[in-house]
């Protein structure tokens, strides 16, 4: 029970800092600086997310295909690392795959609704690249955006880059 | 039956929350000077109950009440205050002030990244979840006793 609050913990002060370095220079931030924030949260945890599938597949053979793959993320991924699976996926079979988490642990703690919904996206930077971290070292090169209307409900859309 | 009101105070003295339910009568005076008169009663009367008590203090000031209501205290390791008005028939809130805390406090403040601590707590999860349980007490009723 206590390690999952050290994560949750040590995850609240990663985005605090990002966003108070970035900001101890100017008094206001702008979109710049926002998205620049977001993309250091972003690449911390897409090297967390290559390093943590090496370590979850180790025991697993060898995936048939791309849904399949998806399919892994929205189970075991989301399961080790949230604790929960997702619970929609959604497809159009060209590439895109919306999941949708309508309990993201990220997110349960805000609020149940619509309160503090600009501070979400800052929480969720990190998650989007642990998963464009998994899926590239599966072999998929990916685009992860989220979304987030109603909390703590949240979707992430992945979109995989073809070569 | 019933929960009169709650108040959360911070260490340094600042009123985190307050909350009535079935208050009747308020006190004449605004909210910031009833914040200060509680608070400055509870520092008075804790550092009175450990000079004066006769044996070893364990737990220190717990309640009081006059013949129509109780205030129960419970102080937190990490210098938190909750204070709740109670009717008489609740003899012992001490349980519910640590589940308030455990259970409410920790869960949707400490653990929400927007909350900076030490602040007032703005978070409607907190309220709505806060107020859903003290509805649920069994000794809460919406008419006062």
């Amino acid at each position: 029970m206590t390690d999952e609050v050290l994560f949750e913990f040590l995850h609240m002060e990663m985005v605090s800092n990002v966003y108070k370095e970035q900001q101890s220079n100017k008094m206001q931030m702008d979109n710049k600086d926002r998205a620049a924030c977001v993309s250091v949260l972003e690449s911390m945890g897409f090297r967390v997310g290559q390093g943590l599938i090496e370590r979850l597949t180790r025991d697993s053979p060898s995936f048939k295909d791309e849904l399949d793959i998806m399919k892994f993320i929205c189970k075991d991924f989301w399961t080790k690392v949230f604790r929960r699976q997702i619970d929609n996926l959604r497809t159009n079979h060209q590439g895109t795959y919306v999941l949708q988490d309508n309990k993201f642990t990220m997110l349960t703690q805000l609020s149940n609704g619509k309160q503090y919904l600009d501070h979400a996206p800052k929480h969720l930077a990190f998650s989007c690249g642990m998963v464009r971290g998994a899926l590239s070292n599966l072999g998929l090169d990916s685009v992860v955006t989220a979304e987030v209307a109603v909390m703590p409900s949240c979707k992430f859309q992945v979109v995989i880059q073809k070569l | 039956m019933t929960v009169h009101n709650l108040y959360i105070f911070d260490r340094n003295g600042n009123c985190l929350y307050y909350n009535e339910w079935n208050r009747k009568k308020q006190a004449g005076i605004s909210k910031e000077e009833e914040y200060k008169l509680m608070y400055g009663m509870l520092f008075s009367i804790r550092s009175f109950v450990s000079k004066m008590s006769p044996l070893d203090m364990k737990d220190g000031f717990l309640s009081f009440h006059t013949s129509k209501y109780r205030l129960h205290y419970y102080e937190t390791p990490s210098g938190l205050k909750f204070v709740m008005n109670t009717d008489l028939s609740v003899s012992n809130a001490r349980e519910t002030l640590q589940h308030i805390y455990s259970n409410l406090y920790v869960e949707y403040i400490v653990k929400n990244p927007v909350c900076v601590l030490g602040q007032s707590l703005d978070s409607e999860l907190f309220s709505s979840r806060l107020d859903a349980f003290i509805r649920a007490l069994p000794y809460y009723s919406p008419r006062a006793a």
